[in-house]
């Protein structure tokens, strides 16, 4: 099955252990909550192909294990990273405190362009939020970071997480301020624009006349 | 738009169920494998895998999917319960050479090993598990005072540490052990009962601050899972899926506890650098499977390379959790049954039953022709409906591998 679209993007979901960043992915594959969720170990793979902006962009998700002790090979995953979903947990200050190292973790290994997007996760249990929706906002305007609380559970914010983040990526691809071709980007361009690439404009030119003769 | 998949799997348990029956275990069917797979070694026969009918994974499949466990206890019956049909003569015979060799006063671990080697039948399997785990001592006489030291030993940890899982300096390890307990085999019933997840809290706790070298890692919680499993079966005679622990004795489930805590440390001991700090034990043996799996099957080898996939992308895990997140719980019972059997077991055989492993999907493998496609494969092999036959298979094949490269390990290194 090979479809075709014009960029892939590599994407991580980081952030402390039960946060619900194999939910959030599981919610934006399947449109549905994971109810009998394990908790991840090392790392899992998902892919969705989305479209943005008119383009069509192949989300390959890197799904990664919370738990410290594991660090030393999700780490290895940073690195090519275009995008990441940073979780925490509106219910758990402890979560929300670790975001600190988190952030640092993806900046210095991953590209230091990584488009972050911070989920404040769990927003449907707002009886039991421990972190205000301002402060995490303040967070993550000082931090450059977009923002978005989410919910897993109803679905709330989820995909407009996975696709703003996305649509970033791609702004700042047109605007020349990211270069897919630079090695560790964690862009590549898919079969269409490939193709797109390998014919030159004045080629696509020269085709059409040689057509009309 | 979002991609669909299917869980691959029509059977319906009945028709497991019927299949299982079918295909009832040969207790000595991998001794019987392994004569053959060694005969055919020396001729460079490659043994060709059946690639099984249930292997149709759904192509379009995009994201992990643990299969969910299907009736622990459809097969766990099967394994010749009191209740089910007849055994066969065979697994009747098996039993009894496992009673007489249970019944002296001196039981002999060799021949206990050599006999458990090919599966342990469940009316035994507590005893025997404690015995080849070294928890419980050959001589018959001194069990009853070993086990209740062992026990009452057990239940000192916890008066002791136990109330210190507030402690500042433990607490991190508490919530962590506190938020994966819910998560662990969340399918099965059994599990989700709060006094059963209160005594993997305890089991969890009193290992982590008693190993502090690595302290508690998830994965190690799945670990606890078949000998509890495994031990209450001691107590009962019906399923064990749906059972409520409530209606066993106190003493009887204190007892199951410490038993479990015991043996699972055993375990444990043998492979503690998987989970110390950089986790050198699991990078060191996905190495050795890479190069492994490169001298034995180069084609899957190099297909993966051609692909990208790295080793450490799926095999992580099968060091990590040893294959229990790849297979159901039954097929990790009966694969304990020969971890405990063989020398180094859980440490070191496990690296050829993961090659093994790998090479039964070379098939499908193969048949994928992108890293998105392997990466889902691997990471979602369809084992749901496995059973002993498969385990078996599996574990000669192992045997046959480590006969070949175990004592010449310079044959696996390029």
């Amino acid at each position: 099955m090979s479809e075709t679209y014009d960029f892939l993007f590599k994407f991580l979901v980081i952030g402390s252990a039960g946060t619900g960043k194999s939910c959030l992915l599981h919610q934006f594959i399947e449109n549905k909550f994971k109810q009998d969720s394990n908790h991840t170990i090392g790392v899992e793979f998902g892919s969705r192909v989305v479209n943005v902006g008119g383009k069509t962009v192949k989300l390959q998700i890197w799904d990664t294990a919370g738990q410290e002790r594991f660090r030393s090979v999700t780490r290895s995953y940073y690195r090519g990273a275009a995008g990441a979903l940073l979780v925490y947990d509106i219910t758990s200050r402890e979560t929300y405190n670790a975001l600190t190292n988190w952030l640092t973790d993806a900046r210095t290994l991953a590209s230091p362009n990584i488009v972050i997007i911070l989920c404040g996760n769990k927003k449907d249990l707002d009886a039991d939020r421990e972190v205000t929706f301002l402060e995490a906002s303040r967070f993550a305007q000082e931090n450059e970071l977009m923002f978005l609380e989410t919910s897993a559970l109803t679905g709330e914010n989820v995909e407009e997480g996975f696709l703003k983040c996305a649509r970033t990526i791609l702004n700042k691809i047109d605007s020349g301020e990211l270069d897919p071709e630079r090695m560790g980007s964690g862009i590549q361009y898919g079969d269409a624009s490939l193709r797109q690439l390998r014919q030159p404009r004045g080629s696509t030119a020269q085709n059409k006349q040689q057509c009309s003769c | 738009m979002p991609v669909r998949y299917s869980r691959g799997e029509s059977d319906s348990t009945k028709d497991c169920w019927m299949k299982w029956q079918i295909m009832d275990d040969d207790w000595d069917r991998e001794t019987v494998l392994a004569r053959k797979v060694l005969a055919a070694l020396s001729a460079r026969i490659w043994i060709k895998w059946s690639a099984g009918e249930h292997a149709a994974l759904h192509r379009q499949r995009s994201l992990p999917h643990r299969p969910p466990v299907i009736p622990l206890v459809a097969r766990m019956a099967d394994q010749n319960t009191s209740g089910t049909p007849a055994m066969t003569e065979r697994e009747a015979s098996r039993l009894d050479k496992f009673r007489q060799l249970l019944a002296g006063p001196n039981t002999d671990l060799d021949e206990l090993r050599k006999l458990s080697w090919s599966g342990i039948p469940r009316q035994v399997r507590p005893i025997t598990w404690k015995l080849l785990s070294g928890y419980l001592p050959a001589n018959a006489e001194r069990r009853e005072s070993v086990l209740k030291r062992k026990r009452h030993e057990y239940f000192g940890f916890i008066q002791q540490y136990y109330d210190s899982r507030n402690d500042e300096h433990h607490q991190d390890t508490y919530r962590q052990i506190h938020i994966d307990i819910p998560r662990t085999n969340p399918l099965i019933p059994l599990f989700q009962q709060a006094s059963v997840q209160e005594i993997f809290e305890r089991i969890l706790f009193i290992w982590a601050i008693r190993h502090p070298a690595s302290g508690y890692v998830q994965g190690i919680n799945d670990l606890v899972t078949p000998f509890f499993v495994v031990y209450v079966f001691e107590y009962i005679e019906e399923e064990v899926e749906n059972f409520d622990v409530s209606s066993l004795q106190e003493e009887a489930l204190r007892n199951i506890e410490a038993d479990s805590f015991w043996c699972m440390s055993k375990l444990l001991d043998g492979i503690q650098d998987n989970y110390t700090f950089a986790q050198p034990g699991i990078q060191k043996k996905v190495k050795a499977l890479e190069e492994l799996v490169s001298r034995i099957d180069e084609t899957v080898h190099r297909h993966m390379q051609h692909y990208e996939v790295e080793y450490l992308q799926f095999a992580f895990r099968w060091m990590n959790n040893l294959l229990m997140r790849e297979l159901p719980l039954r097929c990790t019972i009966r694969l304990w049954d020969t971890y405990q059997a063989e020398p180094e077991g859980f440490s070191h055989f496990h690296l050829y039953v993961c090659a093994a492993f790998l090479v039964r999907w070379r098939k499908e493998i193969l048949e994928e022709k992108d890293f998105q496609g392997l990466m889902l494969l691997l990471q979602n092999l369809p084992t749901m409906h496995w059973g002993n036959e498969e385990v078996s298979v599996l574990l000669a094949e192992a045997y046959r591998l480590k006969f070949a490269f175990a004592d010449a390990p310079n044959h696996y290194k390029r």
